[in-house]
């Protein structure tokens, strides 16, 4: 009996890997379908006009922010795990707070901050004479900016739990037989960390390639923003949809080298007991040093941002912007994303423990198929998938559940990237254990593995209510007639320029987001 | 679809940090199938009219309110950029729930008739308050309000009159001093649509890249941006619709900022217009509250609330515009039928292009 459940199991979550594979592959399919029907005027034309710009540019982009996001993100992470100085648990709280501020909103107080004769201009023309100019927020170095003080705290967040995860033992091991501290930081501790760092960068990778809303207000000729020109302006489907089918390969290429990369680093937890790294107290000037640091970084990231956000919100309060609709557009906001982070654990679960425990090929493909949802750009995924639903269940169509689906599509994969790192620190043996001693594979996933994960399942559901929260193309193209959302209100005051009208808004998305992402440090939701 | 009955033997072993997050799993889990508002498809079985607007919701929602009051007919307004509008009603199909497209834009209406989502709309009252050179041939949409694209300046950088033609702001005398908006804007797509047909490709050429080199960075994604640099004198000409010159005005009285209407010489091509308008769509289930709304919009009452909203030029010949904008008698408008906009605006974004102006 206990040998056909041992089975059984695992046929049923290969079926259900499949199954969710294939559906999340209709759209891509049908894009790719466009895209090759295209002929070849539209790949000829987007070849010689736009393909090798976009190209050096998005990777340009995507390297830099990258680069960003390691030297922030770790040492943030090292400093306040490691050191101890004034207010540091208040550094280690705040500094996740930028994941609440929406990618465009943040490129919006840039352009503003760094505009022609904006605030950051005149100070630097104090200093440097009348007619010095700083880069223009529409650069390359303007995307990186606004880009990396987005999303480094995905990798402060992944190293800062790596670190507290972390064996002290080893280090000291490294210490007792020889070696300097800094060798013993290149050879010991950065490899360990490494899966979190790489998890946490491919995160930021894929979310730099997908995100549209920065590059199209700081008019970086990325991959998404060639994309969302040619469906708005040009009503070109089939350019949009030749530009997303190389967008999408791309990004599979990169996921694939990652995932090789973390197979080859895979590190097991493999008992349930570890020794704690103890604090350093820092001396005056390093702790004058690291709160600065801190501190600037933040405020960079979110106190400015923040503060402005609230000053324009003033303004529009004055003018009567904030009614009880508003209320609704928070419940809207918050019941969608809620809903959609629920159903994409619930989804995610089987295909990420197919794809950690039995990395078959076919398994493989199958949470990678699920992963180019995440970069099929917004705009031509939920075009794709407006199209399919009103063809294939119009019964759902003009309902929340085209919306739900479109997030879960888009979003499932930043969830898996935090769910399968967390199953894959679980060493099979202990779940071989619980089932040597009679537990059924339920059973021995409920009391042995969901424990285990709890804190990456976590992290993963609040990830992906951060992002249903603040996601604009699908919602845009597929809410219900007067089902507005929080992100449609700013669109829809920003696009007619009522930029204080906007302010509130944005300022709700982060108000409403902050206890989610408090709750991802809140505990340490290290294995018990 | 509550979370599924465990096993027995299972129940011990259920840790009790672990039943929270399955019992607040399951609670969203049944509130979502549980039946809330976005669930149930509205407007489909409710008998209201739905609009779908690519014109900002505080510039149309107290137009729709006003037709409400007056006649009893309830009405849904869904925001949404133009162009998602028109891409939605195509993949909607038979099944939209619209009823009414407004856009800012003559060039997406036209679009939308020839994907055939609208239509045709003959009524006495539309062709006594509207010009036919405002309208779909076929009667598809109606132009509802007029909008220049124009010359704004900083008075004390620059006299008036000294800008005749647009073609002018090409010389290289401006070289630093102008702004302009991105390639991505529709303004300045429908307002090269106009130039290429008045003037011909190769002045269109040597237009687009006088103005590029112009205008170097002050290469602005937003009007309202253009509007503040001239304002604060950090360019003297800037390229915008003529409403926001009087939408900075009203937060900023006495700034030093006014209009120009470009190329109203004798001979010359006339100044650059585009209308926002509405159509009633093809597949409408209400077309007899639709009309009624048509109707109201081009009424005298409709026509008036609807421009002064936003400083537009209400099209009813005998509605007056509000009397801080230019006259529009004074005005000669370039002769391009705004039906053609929509063709002509893939040939004027590939010549955008091919300048450079990104």
């Amino acid at each position: 009996m206990a040998t056909t459940v041992r089975h059984a199991l695992p046929a049923s979550l290969s079926m259900f890997a499949f199954t969710v594979a294939g559906l999340a592959g209709l759209p891509l399919a049908f894009v790719a379908y466009m895209a090759l029907t295209a002929g070849t005027p539209v790949w000829s034309r987007l070849w010689q006009t736009r393909i090798p710009e976009l190209l050096l540019n998005t990777g340009a982009l995507a390297l830099s922010v990258s680069a960003g996001t390691l030297l922030l993100g770790v040492s943030l992470a090292w400093l306040v795990v490691r050191y101890d100085f004034p207010a540091r648990r208040f550094w280690e709280w705040t500094l996740v707070l930028p994941l609440a501020m929406p990618t465009y909103v943040l490129a919006y107080v840039y352009t503003y901050l760094l505009g022609i004769g904006g605030p950051i201009e005149q100070i630097w023309q104090t200093w440097a004479g009348p007619d010095a100019r700083i880069f223009p927020p529409h650069s390359l170095s303007g995307a990186t900016l606004v880009m990396t003080l987005d999303t480094f705290p995905f990798v402060y967040l992944l190293s800062r739990t790596a670190l507290m995860n972390f064996n002290v033992s080893f280090e000291e091991v490294a210490q007792a037989c020889g070696a300097s501290r800094l060798r013993t930081w290149f050879c010991v501790t950065l490899p360990l960390m490494r899966p979190a760092i790489v998890a946490g960068l491919s995160l930021v990778v894929l979310y730099v390639v997908s995100d549209f809303g920065a590059v199209s207000l700081l008019r970086f000729q990325t991959f998404t923003y060639a994309v969302y020109q040619q469906v708005s302006g040009r009503y070109d489907h089939a350019a949009a949809a030749a530009l997303s089918l190389l967008l999408v390969l791309l990004a599979l290429l990169f996921l694939v080298a990652e995932r090789w990369f973390r197979q080859r680093s895979r590190f097991y937890q493999t008992t349930g007991r570890y020794r704690a790294p103890a604090r350093k107290a820092l001396p005056p000037l390093g702790a004058w040093l690291a709160t600065t640091y801190a501190a600037a970084v933040f405020a960079a990231s979110f106190g400015v941002p923040a503060w402005l956000l609230a000053k324009w919100s003033l303004a529009a309060l004055a003018e009567g912007a904030l009614d009880a609709r508003f209320l609704g557009f928070i419940t809207n906001s918050l019941l969608l994303s809620g809903s959609a982070a629920t159903l994409a654990i619930a989804i995610g679960t089987p295909l990420a423990y197919v794809a950690t425990r039995r990395p078959s090929t076919l398994h493989v493909l199958c949470s990678q198929a699920v992963y180019a949802g995440y970069v099929l750009p917004g705009p031509v995924g939920a075009l794709a998938l407006l199209v399919l639903i009103s063809h294939v269940a119009p019964f759902w169509y003009g309902t929340i559940l085209v919306l739900i689906a479109a997030y879960v599509l888009h979003f499932l994969p930043t969830g898996l990237q935090a769910m399968e790192p967390a199953l894959q620190q679980v060493t099979p043996n202990l779940e071989e254990a619980a089932r040597s001693l009679g537990y059924g594979p339920a059973g021995t996933l409920r009391s042995v593995t969901l424990p285990l994960v709890r804190g990456g399942f976590i992290a993963a559901w609040v990830l992906m209510f951060l992002q249903c929260m603040k996601e604009l193309p699908a919602t845009l193209l597929l809410r219900p007639v007067g089902y507005d959302t929080l992100a449609v209100r700013i669109w829809l005051e920003a696009s007619e320029e009522y930029y204080q009208l906007a302010a509130p808004s944005a300022l709700l998305i982060v108000a409403v987001t902050i206890p989610a992402i408090l709750l991802l440090v809140s505990k340490d939701w290290r294995a018990a | 679809m509550k979370s599924r009955p465990s096993p027995r033997h299972d129940r011990p072993c259920l840790q009790p940090g672990l039943r929270r997050p399955l019992v607040l799993l399951s609670l969203c889990l049944s509130l979502v199938l549980g039946g809330f508002p976005g669930l149930v498809r509205e407007g489909a079985a409710a008998d209201k009219l739905i609009v779908y607007s690519g014109r900002a919701e505080k510039l149309i929602k107290p137009v729709l309110d006003a037709f409400q009051a007056k006649t009893g007919v309830q009405v849904e307004l869904l925001s949404s950029g133009t162009t998602e509008l028109v891409n939605r009603l195509q993949a909607e199909g038979g099944r939209t729930p619209a009823d009414v497209l407004i856009t800012n834009d003559a060039g997406s209406l036209e679009r939308a008739r020839e994907l055939g989502l609208l239509q045709p709309l003959h009524l006495k009252e539309i062709d006594q308050a509207i010009a036919p050179s405002f309208r779909a041939a076929d009667g598809s949409w109606i132009g509802l309000s007029g909008r220049f694209w124009t010359l704004v300046y900083n008075t004390n950088l620059v006299k008036p009159g000294e800008v005749q033609s647009v073609l002018d702001l090409a010389e290289p005398r401006w070289k630093g001093k102008i702004a302009i908006p991105n390639a991505g804007s529709e303004y300045l797509q429908a307002g090269v649509s106009v130039i290429k047909v008045a003037q011909g490709d190769e002045r269109t050429r040597k237009f687009l890249l006088g103005l590029k080199s112009n205008a170097g960075t002050f290469v602005y994604g937003k009007s309202s941006q253009i509007v503040d640099a001239l304002a604060k004198g950090e360019v003297a000409l800037g390229l915008v619709n003529h409403y926001y010159l009087y939408r900075y005005l009203a937060d900023h009285p006495g700034a030093p900022i006014a209009i120009h209407m470009l190329d109203q010489q004798d001979n010359g091509m006339g100044a650059i217009m585009n209308v926002a308008g509405a159509g009633v769509v093809k597949h409408s289930r209400h077309p007899d509250s639709a009309k009624r709304l048509m109707e109201f919009l081009v009424s005298r009452d409709g026509q008036k609330l609807f421009a002064d909203l936003n400083k537009e030029y209400p099209l009813h010949p005998d509605v007056p515009a509000d009397p801080a904008l230019p006259k529009r008698e004074t005005i000669r408008t370039a002769a391009v039928p705004l039906a053609r906009l929509a063709e002509l605006r893939e040939p004027a974004m590939a010549m955008i292009e091919q300048a450079g102006l990104r």
